[in-house]
C-alpha cells in the first residue's frame, strides 16, 4: 500500500513584515511567484511533501504575520515548530538588524533544540542591496546556523533552503532516535524526548 | 545557445517527462488508481508542457498569448481530430468560466489564495488544462504524435518535438499514462494527501447527495444531526419517518439486541388492510430477542436498494407485518406443488394472520425449522417437525420431509401447535420496562413459548438468581424491574438537571451577546431600496433610525445608497440632522483632515530625508566593507544601531510612550541651542527636497478633494513651507508657545513649528514605512486600487496614525480602510468614518482584549448551539485557541469575502448592534463554521486542518446564506434566553 509520508515536520517562517515570507513559501509550495500578495494576517500554512534519502517527508510550513505586534498569535506556533526559517530582505538593512530580535523571540518561545536557518531573500535585487552576503554569513556563524541567500521571485535556492533545513531536522531526529533507542525498545524513546517537542510526527506516521 | 547545451536541455526535458510518467504509472500500480488531481498528474502535465513549449514557433504562428500551447492546440484542431475533440472541450470549460483565460501556462495559475478580489468566486481551472484533458481523454499521445509528424510546421528545426529521436520518444512515453483511467472519487487513501478545501466541499456535495445551499439548514439547539444528513431536514416529519424507516430496516438485520434466525426475500403476503388484490413480495425475517421470537415481513418497497421511485412510502408501512410468536398458538402449513408452500399463523384469539406464501426451494421448511430451534428450550412445536425420522411418531399428521415437500404431487397440510415447556406459567408477568426491543406489551396467554428470557436478562447486571436460587423467577424479575425503574428515573432526572444547568449557563454567559428584545424582520428582507430611502428621508432629514437599522439588518442597503447611508450607520452623521448640518460637518471634517495632513506631510519629508541618509550610509558601509573588508567606521555603526526592534519597545512601553515623548520635547527646549542647531542644519540642507516632497504629496490631496487649480494650492503649500521655515528661524520660543497650545491634541508634538523630537520622527517614520509596505500590496487586484487611489489610502492611513500615534499602525488597518474608501471615494469622509469604525475594531488588534473575548464567546456559543462540533473541538485540545477565526474578527470578515459581500456584511454588522446583537460577528463566525460543519465533522478536522480549510475558502463563501444563517442563530439564542 502507498505510504503517504514517513515524517511530518512543522516549519515556521518568521521575519519582518514585507521581507517576502509568503512569497518564499509560495515559491516552495507551488513553484510560482506572485506579486499581488497581501500582508499576512493571522496565520496560514502550506504543505509540501518532499523526498529525502528515500523517506517521504511532509513539510507543514507555517507563515506568520511579520509585524511584531502580532507576536501573541505567532508565538503560539513557535512551540510546535521543529524548524524555523528566519527571513530578512537583503535590500532592507532594518530587517537584517531585526534578525537578532527574532532569534531572541525564538529563544523565548520555541523549543530549545529547534533547527534554525537564516534566509536573505530578494537576492535578485543586487542593485538595491543593503546587506552584504558576508554580513549574513557572519551573523549565521555567530548563531551557529546555516545561511542561504534566496530569491522567491527569480526562484533562486528556495528549494535548497527548505531541503537543507529538512535534512538537518531529519538528521537531528534520527540521531536522537538512535541515541535514545538502544536495542531495548521504544518505550524509552518518548521519555527521553524533550517534553516540549511535539510527538505528533511519531504518532502521525501513517501506514496506509 | 550552443548546440551542445541545446541537446543537453532537451535531454533534461525528456528525462523530466520520463520521471513523471514513471511516477504516474507507479502510482497507478501501488494505489490501484490515479486521482485526476493528483500531484503527479500535474507534474506530468508540467513536464509535457515544457517539452511542447520548447522551440515552438510562436512568432511565425502568431501565438502570442500567455498560453501558447493551448493556442497551438486550437490551431491544429483543424487537421487533427483528436486535437479537435480536446480543443472543443477546453473551449467549453473556458466559456463556462469567462473570467479565466486558458490556464495552461504557469502565469495563469489559479490558486485560491491568489484569487484575492476576483469579483466572483469561481472554481479555478486546473493548470495545464488542455494537456490534462487530453490525458484523461486518452488522446494526448495521439495529439503529440501528430505534432511530431508535422513538427516542421509548428516548431523550429532544433526543437525537441522536431528532433527525430526525442519527438517520437515523447509521444511513445505518453502512451502508457494515456491508457490509464483517472479517478475523481475519494478514497480513504486520499484523506492523507491533504485535499484542498475545494475538493472537500465538492466531496461533501457528492456524498450528501444534495446541492442545497446551506442556508436551508437550520441548526437546532443541541442538534445532533447525523453526518451527511440531508439538508432538508427542516421538515421534521419527514426526517422522523426517514429516521424510523432507517431504524426499522436496520432492525431487520442482525444487531446487538436481536439475533436474526431466518431471512428470505420475495416472500408473498397479501396484507390485510391493503387495497391490492395480489399478494405482494417482501422480506420475511425471524428474529430472536430477549423477549421471544418475532416474525417480520416488510414489503419490498420499503427495503434498501429498491430502485423504483416510490413517491409515498408511508402506505407500505401499514402493510408491514410484525408478529410476536408468543401471540401465536397454531401454525398452519399448506404445501402444494405449484408454489413453495404457505404458512398461516393463528393467534390465541383465533384470528388468522395474513398467509405467508413461500417461493419454491424448501424455504418454508427452513422457516419452520428455524422457528422450532428458536422456540427451544422453553417452547416447542407440537408435533415436532423432524420427529418422523426417529420413527417414534404415531401421530396421524405426517412430517414433511425436505425431499418430499415440493416434489410430491399431493398437497399436504399440517398444523403445529406451539407448546410451552415451561412450568413457570406466571413468568408471563414480565415487566414492560424490560422489553426494550418491542413496544407491544405481551398479551397474557396460557402457553408461553418464550425462550430463555428470564435468565438472559436477569444475569446481565443482577445476581438475584444466583443468590436466591429457590425464589421464583417472578420475584427476581420484580426486583430487576424495580431497580431498572429507579435507574431510568434517575437518569431522566439527571438529564433534566443537566438541561437546566445548561440553560442557566446560556443565560448567565451568553445573554449579554444578544439583545433581549426580538425585532421582527417582516417586510425588511429587501433592505433599504432607493424607494424606501426616499420615504425615510423627509426633507433631507432621516429620523426613523430604528427602521433604518432594522431594514439594514435584515436586507442590507442598495449599493448606490451606501455612500449616503454608511456615515449614518457608522455614527458620523447623526440621525435627525438636516442636509445643511451635514454639509457643515463635511466641511469641518475636510478642513480638519487637511490640517492634520499638512502636519504629518511635513514630518514625512524629514523622515524621507533621514531615510536617504541611512540608506546612503548602509550602501557606503556595504561598499567600504567590500573594499576593505574591515570594520565599519564607528560613526556609521552607531547610526545604524539606533534602529531597534521597534515593535517590542512600543509593545512594552506603549503606555509610557506619550509622556516620554513630551519629556523629550521639553528637553529639546531647555537644551535649546543644541537642538536648534541640529534641526536647523537638517532643515536647511533639506529645504529644497522638502518643498518638493510636500508639493508632490499634497498634489494627490488636491486631486482627490478639490480638483481645482493646482497652481493655487502649490502656492499655498510653498507659503506654508516658507512659513514653517521662518518659524524655525524665528527660534525655539515660537515652538515653546505653540507646544502648550497643542498639547491637548492627540498627537504628542503636532506643532506647525517644525521642531520635532527625535522620538516622534522615529515613531512616525516607522509607522510610515509599515503603512507604505502594506498600502502597496493592498488589494492590488481590485479595480479601484490604482496608483492614485492607493495614494489616497495611504493618506487616510497616515492621518489616522498621526492622530493616534499611541496606537500606531497595525497590519490589517489598511484592509479596514479600503472598502470604506471604495464606497466613499473621498479621503476626509473615509477618514472620519474609519475613526468611528476603529472605535470598535481597535480592541481586536493586539493590545486590545476583544480577541480573547471573542474566542471565549465562540467556545460557549458552539457549546450551546452545536454540541457535536464542540465535542470535536474539545477532543483536539489545540482547538480552544480558535486562531482560525482570528482574521475573521480582526478584519470583520473582510478577507473572507469578495468586495461586494464585504459591503453587505459590514452594514449588517453595524446595524446589528441596534437591532439584535452587538456581537454579531460572533454569529457570523458561527454561521461560517456551521455552513461547513458536516465537512469539518466528517473529516475530523483538527485546528490546523480548519485553518487551512478556511484560508483556502477565503472569498468563496456564499455571503448571503451565511448572513441569514447568522441572523437565525441570533434569533435562536434570543428565543433560548427568552424561554425561561
Amino acid at each position: 500500500m502507498a505510504k503517504t509520508y514517513d515524517y511530518l515536520f512543522k516549519l515556521l517562517l518568521i521575519g519582518d513584515s514585507g521581507v517576502g515570507k509568503t512569497c518564499v513559501l509560495f515559491r516552495f509550495s507551488e513553484d510560482a511567484f506572485n506579486t499581488t500578495f497581501i500582508s499576512t494576517i493571522g496565520i496560514d500554512f502550506k504543505i509540501r511533501t518532499i523526498d529525502l534519502d528515500g523517506k517521504k517527508i511532509k513539510l507543514q510550513i507555517w507563515d506568520t504575520a511579520g509585524q511584531e505586534r502580532f507576536r501573541t498569535i505567532t508565538t503560539a506556533y513557535y512551540r510546535g515548530a521543529m524548524g524555523i526559517m528566519l527571513v530578512y530582505d537583503i535590500t532592507n538593512e532594518k530587517s537584517f538588524e531585526n534578525i537578532k530580535n527574532w532569534i531572541r523571540n525564538i529563544e523565548e518561545n520555541a523549543s530549545a533544540d529547534v533547527e534554525k536557518m537564516l534566509l536573505g531573500n530578494k537576492c535578485e535585487l543586487e542593485e538595491k542591496r543593503q546587506v552584504s552576503k558576508e554580513r549574513g554569513e557572519q551573523l549565521a556563524i555567530e548563531y551557529g546556523i546555516k545561511f542561504i541567500e534566496t530569491s522567491a521571485k527569480a526562484s533562486i535556492r528556495v528549494e535548497e533552503a527548505f531541503f537543507t533545513l529538512a535534512r538537518d531536522i531529519k538528521a537531528k531526529m534520527e540521531k536522537k532516535l538512535e541515541a535514545s533507542n538502544p536495542p531495548k525498545g521504544g518505550h524509552q524513546l518518548k521519555a527521553t524526548e524533550p517534553q516540549r517537542k511535539p510527538t505528533n510526527w511519531l504518532s502521525r506516521c501513517t501506514l496506509l | 545557445m550552443a548546440p551542445n547545451n541545446e541537446n543537453e536541455f532537451k535531454g533534461r526535458l525528456i528525462a523530466a517527462v520520463k520521471k513523471e510518467v514513471k511516477q504516474v504509472m507507479e502510482e497507478s500500480v501501488t494505489r490501484k488508481f490515479v486521482h485526476e488531481e493528483s500531484g503527479s498528474v500535474t507534474s506530468l502535465c508540467a513536464a509535457v508542457e515544457a517539452c511542447l513549449s520548447q522551440g515552438l514557433r510562436r512568432r511565425a504562428l502568431g501565438l502570442f498569448k500567455t498560453s501558447s500551447t493551448t493556442a497551438l492546440l486550437h490551431k491544429i484542431a483543424k487537421h487533427c481530430k483528436e486535437a479537435a475533440i480536446i480543443s472543443k472541450r477546453v473551449q467549453e470549460i473556458e466559456n463556462a468560466d469567462p473570467t479565466r483565460r486558458s490556464s495552461s501556462s504557469s502565469e495563469s495559475m489559479n490558486k485560491p489564495t491568489l484569487k484575492k478580489n476576483a469579483s466572483l468566486p469561481s472554481n479555478p481551472l486546473p493548470k495545464y488544462l488542455w494537456i490534462r484533458l487530453a490525458l484523461f481523454e486518452k488522446q494526448l499521445a495521439k495529439i503529440i504524435d501528430y505534432l511530431v509528424s508535422n513538427a516542421n510546421k509548428y516548431y523550429d528545426k532544433d526543437a525537441l518535438v522536431a528532433d527525430p529521436d526525442y519527438g517520437s520518444i515523447l509521444s511513445s512515453l505518453l502512451v502508457g499514462p494515456c491508457a490509464l483511467d483517472y479517478s475523481r472519487t475519494k478514497t480513504p487513501d486520499h484523506f492523507w494527501t491533504d485535499p484542498p478545501a475545494d475538493e472537500l466541499v465538492q466531496r461533501h456535495r457528492i456524498s450528501s447527495g444534495h446541492s442545497t445551499p446551506p442556508s436551508v439548514r437550520r441548526p437546532i439547539l443541541n442538534f445532533r444531526r447525523s453526518l451527511n444528513a440531508s439538508s432538508d431536514d427542516s421538515i421534521t416529519n419527514r426526517t422522523n419517518t426517514q429516521h424510523l424507516a432507517k431504524d426499522y430496516v436496520e432492525s431487520l438485520h442482525q444487531n446487538s439486541r436481536a439475533t436474526l434466525l431466518f431471512g428470505k426475500n420475495n416472500v408473498l403476503v397479501l396484507p390485510v388492510n391493503a387495497d391490492v388484490s395480489q399478494p405482494m413480495p417482501g422480506y420475511l425475517s425471524l428474529h430472536q430477542t430477549a423477549s421471544g421470537l418475532t416474525i417480520k415481513w416488510t414489503p419490498n418497497q420499503l427495503m434498501n436498494g429498491f430502485t423504483d421511485e416510490v413517491q409515498d412510502k408511508s402506505v407500505y408501512w401499514d402493510y408491514a407485518l410484525q408478529v410476536r410468536l408468543d401471540e401465536i398458538v397454531y401454525v398452519h402449513c399448506h404445501q402444494d406443488s405449484e408454489t413453495g408452500g404457505t404458512v398461516i399463523l393463528v393467534g390465541q384469539d383465533g384470528v388468522q394472520r395474513p398467509p405467508i406464501h413461500f417461493p419454491k426451494g424448501g424455504h418454508m421448511l427452513a422457516f419452520l425449522s428455524c422457528i422450532e430451534t428458536g422456540l427451544l428450550p422453553r417452547g416447542r412445536l407440537d408435533p415436532p417437525l423432524w420427529s418422523q425420522r426417529s420413527g417414534t411418531n404415531s401421530n396421524k399428521r405426517r412430517r414433511p420431509l425436505p425431499a418430499l415437500s415440493e416434489t410430491e404431487e399431493t398437497t399436504k397440510d399440517y398444523v403445529f401447535r406451539i407448546a410451552d415447556n415451561s412450568t413457570h406459567k406466571d413468568m408471563l408477568k414480565r415487566n414492560e420496562l424490560m422489553d426494550t426491543h418491542i413496544s407491544l406489551p405481551p398479551k397474557a396467554r396460557v402457553q408461553l413459548p418464550s425462550t430463555s428470557t428470564s435468565s438472559e436478562s436477569s444475569t446481565k447486571s443482577f445476581s438475584i438468581d444466583q443468590n436466591a436460587p429457590d425464589s421464583p423467577p417472578s420475584i427476581c424479575i420484580q426486583a430487576v424491574c424495580d431497580s431498572m425503574k429507579r435507574q431510568i428515573i434517575s437518569r431522566a432526572f439527571y438529564g433534566w438537571l443537566a438541561y437546566c444547568r445548561h440553560l442557566s449557563t446560556v443565560r448567565t454567559h451568553l445573554s449579554g451577546l444578544v439583545n433581549s428584545k426580538i425585532v421582527n424582520g417582516e417586510g425588511a428582507s429587501d433592505g433599504i431600496t432607493v424607494e424606501k430611502w426616499n420615504e425615510l428621508c423627509i426633507d433631507g432629514v432621516v429620523s426613523d433610525y430604528e427602521e433604518v437599522y432594522r431594514l439594514t439588518y435584515f436586507g442590507g442597503v442598495a449599493h448606490d445608497l451606501r455612500k449616503e447611508l454608511w456615515p449614518y450607520l457608522l455614527g458620523h452623521y447623526k440621525f435627525g440632522s438636516t442636509a445643511q448640518q451635514r454639509l457643515e460637518l463635511s466641511e469641518e471634517t475636510k478642513q480638519a483632515y487637511e490640517n492634520t495632513m499638512s502636519e504629518w506631510l511635513a514630518v514625512e519629508a524629514i523622515v524621507r530625508q533621514r531615510d536617504k541618509e541611512t540608506q546612503a550610509n548602509a550602501i557606503a558601509k556595504l561598499s567600504s566593507e567590500s573594499m576593505s573588508g574591515e570594520q565599519v567606521p564607528a560613526q556609521i555603526q552607531r547610526d545604524l544601531s539606533n534602529e531597534v526592534f521597534e515593535d517590542m519597545l512600543s509593545d512594552e512601553d506603549s503606555e509610557e510612550k506619550p509622556p516620554q515623548t513630551r519629556r523629550n520635547t521639553i528637553r529639546y527646549e531647555s537644551d535649546g541651542e543644541v537642538a536648534e542647531d541640529e534641526v536647523q542644519v537638517n532643515t536647511h540642507e533639506e529645504l529644497k527636497d522638502f518643498i518638493h516632497n510636500v508639493i508632490v504629496t499634497n498634489a494627490s490631496v488636491d486631486m482627490g478633494n478639490l480638483g481645482n487649480d493646482n497652481d493655487v494650492s502649490h502656492k499655498n503649500n510653498l507659503d506654508a513651507v516658507a512659513e514653517e521655515n521662518s518659524s524655525l528661524d524665528a527660534c525655539i520660543e515660537a515652538h515653546g508657545l505653540a507646544s502648550p497650545a497643542r498639547s491637548a491634541c492627540v498627537s504628542p508634538a503636532s506643532s506647525n513649528g517644525g521642531v520635532y523630537s527625535q522620538e516622534l520622527l522615529e515613531t512616525f517614520g516607522l509607522n510610515l514605512h509599515r503603512i507604505e509596505k502594506d498600502v502597496q500590496r493592498c488589494d492590488r487586484n481590485y479595480w479601484y486600487f490604482t496608483v492614485d487611489n492607493l495614494e489616497k489610502l495611504r493618506n487616510v492611513m497616515c492621518t489616522y496614525v498621526w492622530e493616534h500615534l499611541d496606537i500606531g499602525y497595525m497590519q490589517g488597518m489598511c484592509d479596514l480602510v479600503a472598502p470604506l474608501l471604495v464606497i466613499f471615494n473621498d479621503e476626509s469622509l473615509t477618514y472620519a468614518c474609519f475613526c468611528h469604525l476603529m472605535e470598535r475594531m481597535v480592541e481586536n488588534f493586539p493590545n486590545g482584549n476583544a480577541m480573547d473575548c471573542h474566542f471565549a464567546n465562540m467556545r460557549s456559543l458552539i457549546q450551546i448551539l452545536d454540541s457535536e462540533m464542540y465535542e470535536l473541538m474539545h477532543s483536539h485540545g489545540d482547538y480552544t485557541h480558535f486562531y482560525f477565526c482570528y482574521r475573521w474578527f480582526l478584519l470583520d470578515f473582510k478577507r473572507e469575502l469578495v468586495y461586494s459581500d464585504v459591503y453587505a456584511t459590514w452594514e449588517v454588522i453595524w446595524a446589528a448592534q441596534h437591532v439584535a446583537s452587538s456581537h454579531f460577528v460572533l454569529f457570523l463566525a458561527l454561521a461560517l463554521l456551521e455552513t461547513y460543519r458536516d465537512i469539518i465533522l466528517s473529516n475530523c478536522m483538527d485546528f490546523t486542518d480548519i485553518i487551512k480549510f478556511f484560508n483556502e475558502m477565503a472569498e468563496r463563501h456564499n455571503a448571503s446564506a451565511v448572513l441569514s444563517l447568522a441572523r437565525d442563530l441570533v434569533l435562536q439564542l434570543q428565543l433560548l434566553i427568552e424561554n425561561k
